[in-house]
């Protein structure tokens, strides 16, 4: 089963081996990833950008500032969020892997590409903001889900999670304590109060 | 290679195993407990307890190529993360065999077992479930009654540490408790509002295994609010074999532990009608071994200790060891349980908490108590749940990017209320466990599960949304879903039976004291014991259960009896 260099089987015992061993990084695991899955430079730049878009740099550092665009690399890579399930009756245009799924950052490059009629990257960044919303947008509408949701869905889910599961979202835009040590079962909630991201419960439940 | 002469064994290390080998060295007898997964240290082996999720590979969200090839049934458990992970079996590794039906079946193979992984919740059944299959006829009547382990409740309580709130409700007694967890505003608002509509329902704080007070005696200190206790707890905040059964049993100096220990078979010696020890394989070098013991106590959890009897059978019991009822195997359960109400809490804006409290709120049965008021079926149901605020993971389900949208996820959301049911399974000969044809890696026969909810089980779930729906409307709140059918078996992780309970040896496994009906020092005190599945969780029953055995165990051992 090989399609763009990929072997499943060769990948998972790689990636199985690199996840066992102490001090396994994210960064090794995508050094790890098979050359068709792995993301080209061009690739990258445009996760992080869209990334940054999502979560742009407010008082604290955005999404692509702090890597999420090689964790949505590896994510995609690994299926995360079920990104790696075969796709029923995929549109004209799609690119599929062998086993039937999406390759989301290919279709995201194609689909923003269409929008901008040329290379999304070379637009000013204005234009990036609103080709982008335009395409978020659109993948919420008003009513009962679509039989096929917008492939968007998975990719933004993935870039929340690699943002509010890194330091800087999960810390410093948010709150993060290991060890509350007490439970205060009704408190004032004031304005600008942040969430917290050591929240199980609430980040299981959404 | 042969281990000799222990007074007991005790197959697993879970919630029930790690409480007999405390009851019965307590007691002062010898006891070997064999473990079939890896040693897990309390405290130093929590290897994932500290980690924030920036530093773990996947962010805590786990390898999900790695779980489709190895954990494919594992990663259904909501708990299951790549912080816990180590605390779940390989599917791969460790399979088995669905037969009619569907079973989805969660499992931890490790020093202290499921104890780890465990949800916590602690509840006594009452003579509504004692009495259950008596009265509509379902199954074969409990030979036990609330007053006969009310004793052992007390007892395991004290132990165990379980927090909660006194109630006074027939269906759901009150315990030995340490001070409750307080109710969030939104969930006290709710129990105020159902109480004045419906006084006979009861929305109380869940009565869980973390300490609110320390257990200095065992090292075990308070709850810190992290809700992370399935990573493993290195304050010793909740029960687990580590945290209390495994420290109080090896203080004697009577305990011998070997993990890495699959059992195979329990042996059975014809002529004198007694089991003489068990075997197993060493699971590192494949290595068969055994040892001989004056009796055998069954912990393998519910499953395990059936296939372990299906599994030794003989000449003598061709059927599997104590099947001479033929119904070992049959009447497995679980609970029916599904999403029966999500809503909208409005009104409590101004509020919000701190701490992460490891417990949710449940509200007791209140069908089919004095009477049978439930619209096609004669049991009951009960919910788990609770009222939170949302967080980062609510913008996947929003529009918008950009500076507004990442201020706007930055603020704690709306408050939400869920009310999760738990319906009683009800006892079918249908719903089996059998040996497969097909093997093991170790060379064992697998498991093969059948199992199927049937109509009394849907028409409960069906009234649990409409009540659900009906109470948080009635509190206020705006009903955004919920769902009237269950998960596949196995989805409440409260398998149970096989192995039933009865006065008749003709028609049951074992009798009131867990003890085999047909051999006198085999005893099964896991919830393969089960003759019913009441909707509570079953736990702390089966410790209460087990206790009680052990007790009556040595009693007969020192009388010469068995």
């Amino acid at each position: 089963m090989k399609t763009n260099g990929w072997n499943r089987r060769s990948f998972l015992s790689a990636a199985g081996l690199l996840a066992a061993a102490m001090g396994t990084t994210p960064g090794r695991l995508l050094a790890a990833l098979p050359a068709g899955e792995a993301p080209t430079a061009q690739q990258s730049a445009l996760l992080r950008e869209v990334s940054q878009l999502v979560i742009p740099r407010t008082t604290t550092a955005g999404a692509g500032e702090v890597g999420t665009g090689a964790f949505l690399s590896l994510a995609l890579a690994h299926g995360l969020k079920g990104t790696r399930a075969p796709v029923k009756d995929a549109p004209a245009g799609w690119v599929l892997r062998a086993d039937g799924s999406l390759r989301h950052d290919l279709w995201l490059q194609q689909e923003l590409n269409r929008r901008a009629k040329g290379d999304f990257m070379a637009q000013t960044p204005a234009q990036r903001h609103a080709l982008l919303a335009a395409l978020d947008a659109e993948a919420f509408p008003e009513g009962p889900p679509p039989a096929q949701p917008s492939p968007w869905r998975a990719i933004k889910t993935l870039i929340l999670t690699g943002y509010y599961t890194s330091e800087e979202g999960g810390s410093k835009e948010l709150r993060y304590d290991p060890v509350p040590g007490r439970w205060d079962n009704d408190i004032p909630l004031h304005k600008g109060d942040r969430a917290w991201s050591s929240d199980w419960t609430a980040v299981d439940f959404g | 290679m042969t281990h000799q002469d222990f007074d007991a064994i005790v197959v697993g290390s879970g919630i029930t195993g790690g409480l007999a080998a405390k009851q019965l060295t307590e007691a002062g007898l010898k006891v070997l407990m064999l473990e079939r997964g890896r040693p897990i240290e309390h405290g130093a082996d929590y290897t994932t307890e500290m980690k924030t999720p920036w530093e773990m590979p996947f962010r805590g969200e786990g390898d999900a190529a790695l779980y489709a090839r190895d954990y494919p049934v594992q990663q259904l458990n909501r708990h299951f993360t790549e912080f816990t992970q180590n605390h779940f079996v390989n599917d791969a590794q460790n399979p088995y065999e669905v037969g009619e039906g569907a079973f989805t079946w969660f499992r931890s193979y490790q020093m202290g077992g499921r104890s780890l992984t465990w949800g916590r919740q602690c509840y006594r059944w009452s003579d509504y479930d004692f009495g259950a299959n008596k009265r509509d006829g379902h199954g074969t009547d409990w030979p036990i009654r609330y007053a006969d382990l009310a004793p052992w409740y007390d007892k395991v309580e004290e132990f165990v540490g379980v927090s909660g709130a006194k109630e006074g409700l027939a269906q759901l007694p009150d315990g030995h408790f340490q001070p409750p967890m307080a109710l969030n505003i939104v969930e006290q608002t709710v129990r105020e509002k159902i109480l004045k509509q419906w006084p006979d329902r009861c929305l109380t704080v869940g009565r869980t295994a973390n300490l609110t007070e320390a257990k200095p005696e065992l090292g075990r200190g308070p709850c810190q609010y992290r809700n992370i206790c399935m990573r493993g707890c290195s304050f010793g905040a909740y029960f687990s074999t580590q945290s209390s059964t495994l420290p109080a049993a090896t203080a004697t100096g009577r305990l011998t532990v070997i993990t890495n220990a699959q059992v195979e078979k329990v042996d059975y010696d014809p002529a004198s009608r007694r089991v003489t020890g068990v075997r197993w394989i060493d699971t590192q070098t494949k290595a068969r071994k055994s040892a001989t013991a004056r009796m055998v106590f069954l912990n393998a959890g519910a499953f395990n200790s059936v296939h372990l009897l299906l599994n030794s059978g003989s000449e003598a019991m061709p059927g599997g060891l104590a099947n001479g009822s033929g119904v070992l195997g049959t009447h497995i359960m679980d609970h029916a349980n599904t999403l029966s109400a999500a809503a909208i809490m409005p009104g409590f804006e101004q509020h919000t908490t701190f701490g992460n409290r490891p417990t949710g709120i449940v509200i007791p049965r209140f069908r089919n108590l004095e009477k049978l008021d439930g619209d096609g079926f004669t049991r009951g149901y009960s919910f788990q749940g609770g009222a939170l605020q949302s967080t980062w993971t609510a913008g996947e389900r929003e529009a918008g990017i950009g500076a507004e949208y990442k201020n706007h996820l930055r603020e704690p959301g709306a408050w939400r209320m869920v009310l999760v049911v738990f319906a009683e399974s009800v006892p079918r000969v249908t719903n089996r466990l059998a040996l497969s044809k097909k093997l093991d890696p170790l060379g064992v026969p697998q498991l093969e599960i059948s199992f199927n909810h049937g109509k009394e089980e849907m028409a409960a779930l069906a009234d649990a949304k409409k009540e659900a729906a009906t109470m948080l409307s009635a509190a206020g709140g705006h009903v955004i879903f919920g769902f009237d059918r269950p998960g596949p078996g196995g989805t409440a992780i409260h398998e149970m039976g096989g192995a039933r309970m009865g006065h008749d040896p003709a028609t049951s496994v074992l009798n009131k004291w867990s003890q085999a009906h047909q051999i006198d020092n085999l005893f099964v005190t896991d919830g393969a014991q089960m003759s019913s599945s009441a909707c509570q969780n079953p736990s702390l029953t089966y410790m209460a259960l087990t206790a009680r055995a052990a007790d009556y165990a040595v009693t007969q051992m020192k009388a010469g009896a068995i």
